[in-house]
């Protein structure tokens, strides 16, 4: 079955994992069984997130029909720089998606740039992946409040919840219906619950990778342990992440 | 290899553990014992009930699993009288969820429960990774209080804390062994190496997480089998006194 990972990573400066040719985390990727990756940056969302966005752009110019770049924006720079260097994101380097990590990047929800930001990513067909599950800037519930300002913006919980929100993740799901579901970094058991009451379409699988050899594997069997239905292994692991963002 | 579970949860129907499609889950991946707990209300509220019903199914499966007794620390004295009367039935430590028994881990409404489990040589079995009440350091603050206790951080407090406090809340009370349940295999190799292996206990979390996902992830590191044997078994074994391994 193809699969494709909604949530890696390229290893930078920064969280221990140390910098790695991409060719080398394709190779990787592709040892574990993935035809596609979006990827996130790292070092932009904790140093400067323009020059992250230019060393993702970089590193993938060459792999654009395996990996899907996301960009990010520092919303601290105000509404109008942070829209701008996602228009540049997008035009310019060929970032397809936007990446926010409200505590790594240290706002808040209710920022007032954050509603316009989304609103610009949508009408730029950019689809929104947020960290989520984590107190006290990025809970499902706190991207759900903003999520119903921009119901064009697809926005995805890029952990589901994590392991103590999913609850809050499986009720923002089914509240608002341009909110996706990561399966990334959460639990076995409450992904068995989020494929039990969630749309299935809005479901996708990620896996962190590119922190480290074995996330990908992992990730996986943490689905295969609780679903053995093909038609919804399907949908999560390749129809469904087609469908938001078909590869190049 | 034989392999020692130090992380089930029983789940619940109608307040009545389940524990067959555990000991099938155990089967099929080879696992020998598994130390459980009772879950839910049993947990935050029905202690007795709920030590009672683990009690009922160890002693249906004693060559295949061991109990641990709850006890809500609110219940102040009564919770040490239900504690005490656990470990005399054969439950073997005690097991601590802040986040479902409403409690911080540094409050000292728990010291009794562990003054008890001292005086019973029995370890103590916290779930960890719940802000704001169940955190590494909360419990590393708890372990250094009690330095003649044995804690066991469950789910290596698997969140977003995982990797920047758990080994330094380690290094704070060597009387704290971390299990290895929820967490990422990265991880476990950076915590064996560096608070050794002798302090790393294997769990499944079941049915929060599966067999597949927790022993694949351990087996993939690569390990000694010296190393594995530790971690997978003879650790547990030693923490709670498993004669049937």
């Amino acid at each position: 079955m193809k699969k494709i990972d909604t949530h890696t990573h390229l290893p930078g400066t920064r969280l221990g994992a140390p910098p790695r040719p991409i060719a080398e985390i394709r190779g990787e990727f592709e040892g574990d069984g993935l035809v596609g990756a979006w990827i996130m940056t790292v070092d932009g969302l904790i140093l400067d997130a323009n020059r992250g966005n230019d060393e993702l752009a970089s590193a993938v110019k060459d792999h654009q029909d395996f990996f899907v770049p996301f960009c990010t924006v520092n919303p601290h720079h105000g509404a109008e720089a942070a829209i701008r260097e996602l228009e540049r994101a997008k035009h310019e380097l060929g970032m397809r998606g936007l990446k926010l990590h409200p505590w790594l990047q240290s706002f808040s929800m209710s920022h007032p740039a954050i509603p316009q930001i989304l609103r610009r990513a949508g009408e730029l067909g950019m689809p929104v992946l947020f960290h989520d599950g984590t107190p006290p800037y990025s809970t499902p519930l706190q991207i759900a409040s903003v999520a119903e300002m921009v119901p064009e913006t697809k926005i995805i919980l890029g952990h589901a919840g994590l392991d103590d929100l999913y609850k809050d993740a499986i009720n923002a799901c089914l509240r608002h219906p341009n909110i996706h579901l990561c399966c990334c970094s959460l639990s076995c058991g409450y992904i068995e619950e989020i494929i039990r009451r969630c749309p299935v379409e809005r479901l996708l699988y990620g896996s962190d990778g590119g922190f480290g050899a074995g996330l990908v594997p992992s990730a996986i069997d943490k689905i295969l342990a609780v679903c053995d239905d093909e038609r919804i292994l399907r949908s999560i692991f390749y129809d469904n992440p087609q469908d938001v963002l078909p590869l190049a | 290899m034989k392999t020692i579970d130090s992380a089930v949860c029983l789940p619940c129907e109608d307040g009545v553990p389940q524990v067959n499609g555990l000991l099938q889950q155990m089967d099929e991946w080879s696992v020998s014992h598994a130390v459980v707990a009772p879950s839910d209300e049993l947990v935050a509220v029905y202690n007795e009930a709920g030590n009672g019903r683990i009690v009922e199914v160890v002693r249906g499966h004693p060559d295949r699993l061991s109990g641990l007794a709850v006890a809500n620390p609110w219940y102040g004295a009564k919770a040490v009288t239900i504690l005490q009367s656990a470990f005399e039935q054969g439950l073997i430590g005690l097991y601590l969820h802040p986040g479902r028994q409403g409690f911080h881990l540094t409050d000292e409404i728990v010291d009794p429960l562990v003054e008890a489990c001292i005086a019973h040589d029995k370890p103590i079995y916290s779930h960890t990774g719940t802000p704001i009440c169940a955190m590494p350091f909360q419990l590393a603050e708890l372990a250094a209080r009690h330095p003649k206790a044995t804690f066991v951080m469950g789910h290596s407090a698997w969140s977003d804390f995982c990797g920047y406090d758990v080994i330094p809340a380690a290094g704070q009370a060597g009387n704290i062994l971390v299990e290895t349940s929820c967490t990422t295999g990265n991880f476990l190799r950076r915590l064996i190496s560096e608070i050794g292996a002798e302090r790393v206990v294997f769990g499944s979390a079941y049915p929060r997480s599966r067999y597949r996902h927790e022993i694949n992830k351990i087996t993939r590191l690569g390990l000694s089998s010296e190393i594995l044997e530790k971690v997978m078994c003879e650790n547990a074994k030693r923490l709670w006194k498993i004669v049937s391994v």
